[in-house]
């Protein structure tokens, strides 16, 4: 699989067209500018890093490319198209999952219920079909439950398919956000912290873990993330944001020792 | 890399992992049996009070669709029962339908209806759905009343239903009558309507009902179309509410403004609680609280009559927290436990 890996680093991103592209996108809630004119691409088959101090717009951008906040001033184009008139029902379904920082997990249903609701966008049964038990609809259903199955597996989750959700320790029910996000076979996988009250186990095992999402279901990544140490480890890409403009782009280590990256972390005293 | 671990198969693997919940097929055995039997082993008033459970008993599983698994909540299921009855009403005492097809139509009536109804609804949430399903409650039985309609619907007099006579092969052949006769036809009525809910709960869009109930918006996230299903799920919940309205037009033979008022939906409303939110079966025990307690009140104290149904109410509610079914439930999880039987 690193082979994979390298093979996307070394090719020529320049030429394919970018799997998302963020074009000078504007957000103000009343007089409070969020974003300021903020673009950058997401090639293709990548993990892009998302970073910034507190109050940088990270989230304001995650929440504006997964359509739960509309944009004032720019685009947003996925696969070429804009998304900005896409209702968020239809995300999942055109290839653009999300995992959500505070568990939004379905509380009362057991775990490969919650999973299975990953898939939902793919299948094709209603109402009627669904109460009548129609033949379709049990293939459906048993090949859905194959497929969260085997997801519940990659994420090393399949003993606890039948527990409910209330019962399960904080980086399990992380692990299963993403395991429910990934039945959506999305294209392009935004992850909104999911570092957050991690132990260092559970951390490694998490860089692991999106690596794998990449090289395995050839899914492209959005990491908006405060720990740094995951972003520059498993990125091929970081986006830095500070004060709602984009400070700099580029590959992790070029960001690392950018000048003002440093200082919007650091506050270095220049005068 | 994790496939050494993966080659050894677990031994107990559960059916539920691969093809899914299943009926308890020995408890539903048991429950036919003894439903089939009741009606000739009771006096025949005991087996029309039998048909009316059943017939709370599908209102109440209506209304559970969409309180206990979608999370709307609904003060105004009077309103869809009495449309429901009123259709059946209209059609047998005007244009000389059968009656047993106006119970389809009453669904699908009130199924048009909820759908109707729920779609301006859904902008509300929580308890502001539960005043607009209270004004549409309290509205339902004056509009009946009026004169506008009065043509139709009877004004206060009502309507009465003329049932026809049982069919003459089974009363020779099964000792039928018109109680057991019409028990009969609720009990399989209600047995369909189960098994359609079983259904729809353990499948894709009764997944999807559940996730807009437990997180609206990650259930967006995740593909529902959140205002569709809601307005579905209104929309059928009428219709099962609906298909009780008709039966019982049907088996009281006669319909009137009065018996759906306000406090139907509150009775009903207590079914559901008292029997389980989120159970289908806890619905019969729901139906039966509805039909014996508030008579039971009565022959306790007549002029304190509310009181008496308020503290056996509370005393229910304290000794079963979470319903009938969650009780049983919890009970049958001590026996496991007591006896160490296997819980696969």
């Amino acid at each position: 699989m690193n082979k994979r890996t390298e093979t996307a680093i070394s090719a020529d991103t320049a030429v394919a067209d970018p799997l998302l592209s963020v074009r000078d996108v504007n957000v103000h809630f009343g007089g409070i500018v969020a974003l300021d004119g903020v673009s950058f691409d997401i090639p293709a088959g990548q993990v892009v890093g998302l970073i910034g101090p507190n109050g940088a717009g990270k989230t304001t951008l995650f929440n504006c490319i997964s359509r739960l906040y509309s944009v004032n001033k720019g685009d947003i184009l996925f696969e070429g198209k804009s998304i900005l008139k896409t209702p968020v029902y239809k995300m999942s379904g055109i290839g653009i999952g999300r995992t959500f920082q505070n568990l939004a997990l379905f509380a009362n249903l057991t775990v490969l219920d919650n999973v299975m609701i990953g898939g939902h966008p793919r299948g094709k049964t209603d109402y009627v079909s669904n109460m009548l038990r129609l033949p379709w609809t049990r293939k459906e259903e048993n090949r859905l439950r194959a497929e969260a199955m085997e997801m519940l597996k990659f994420m090393r989750l399949q003993d606890t398919a039948l527990q409910r959700i209330g019962d399960l320790p904080f980086g399990i029910q992380k692990r299963l956000e993403i395991a429910r996000a990934l039945l959506g076979r999305p294209k392009l996988l935004l992850m909104d912290e999911p570092a957050g009250g991690l132990n260092h186990n559970e951390l490694s095992e998490l860089m692991m873990t999106i690596r794998r999402i990449r090289d395995e279901f050839g899914t492209t990544v959005l990491l908006v993330e405060h720990h740094m140490g995951l972003v520059m480890e498993v990125s091929e890409k970081v986006v830095a944001l500070s004060f709602g403009r984009k400070l700099a782009e580029g590959p992790p280590r070029a960001i690392q020792e950018h000048p003002d990256v440093i200082e919007a972390y650091l506050g270095t005293g220049k005068k | 890399m994790a496939s050494d671990v993966e080659t050894q198969v677990p031994a107990q693997t559960d059916t539920r992992l691969v093809s899914g919940k299943k009926i308890p097929f020995k408890w539903v055995a048991v429950f036919i049996i003894l439903g089939l039997f009741i009606p000739y082993f009771v006096q025949g008033y005991v087996a029309f009070q039998g048909t009316l459970i059943m017939i709370y008993a599908v209102a109440i599983l209506g209304l559970n669709l969409l309180t206990g698994f979608n999370g709307q909540f609904s003060l105004g299921h009077s309103a869809f029962y009495a449309i429901g009855a009123y259709t059946a009403a209209v059609l047998v005492y005007h244009l000389d339908w059968p009656v047993y097809a106006t119970i389809p139509v009453g669904g699908l009536v009130c199924f048009v209806a909820g759908f109707l109804f729920g779609l301006p609804a859904l902008r509300l949430e929580g308890l502001y759905l539960a005043l607009a399903t209270f004004a549409l409650g309290v509205a339902v039985p004056q509009i009946l009343k009026s004169s506008h309609l009065e043509e139709l619907t009877g004004g206060v007099q009502g309507l009465d239903v003329f049932r026809p006579a049982v069919p003459e092969f089974l009363v020779n052949n099964l000792a039928m009558n018109m109680d057991r006769w019409w028990y009969f036809i609720a009990f399989f009525v209600m047995l369909f309507m189960f098994w359609l809910a079983w259904n729809l709960i353990n499948s894709r869009s009764g997944r999807a009902m559940m996730a807009i109930r437990d997180n609206p918006i990650a259930a967006k996230s995740m593909g529902i179309n959140t205002s569709l299903y809601k307005s579905l799920t209104f929309g059928l919940s009428a219709f099962y509410t609906g298909i009780a309205g008709a039966m019982a037009a049907i088996v009281i033979e006669f319909v009137a403004p009065d018996s759906f008022t306000f406090q139907l939906s509150i009775l009903l409303f207590i079914g559901l609680v008292i029997g389980g939110t989120g159970s289908i079966w806890g619905s019969i025990f729901g139906g039966f609280f509805i039909l014996f307690v508030p008579n039971f009140a009565e022959e306790i104290s007549t002029g304190l009559s509310y009181a008496v149904f308020g503290v056996i109410l509370i005393l229910v509610i304290y000794v079963m927290p979470s319903g009938f079914a969650g009780l049983v439930n919890i009970l049958s999880v001590r026996f496991k436990k007591l006896f160490g039987a296997k819980t696969s």
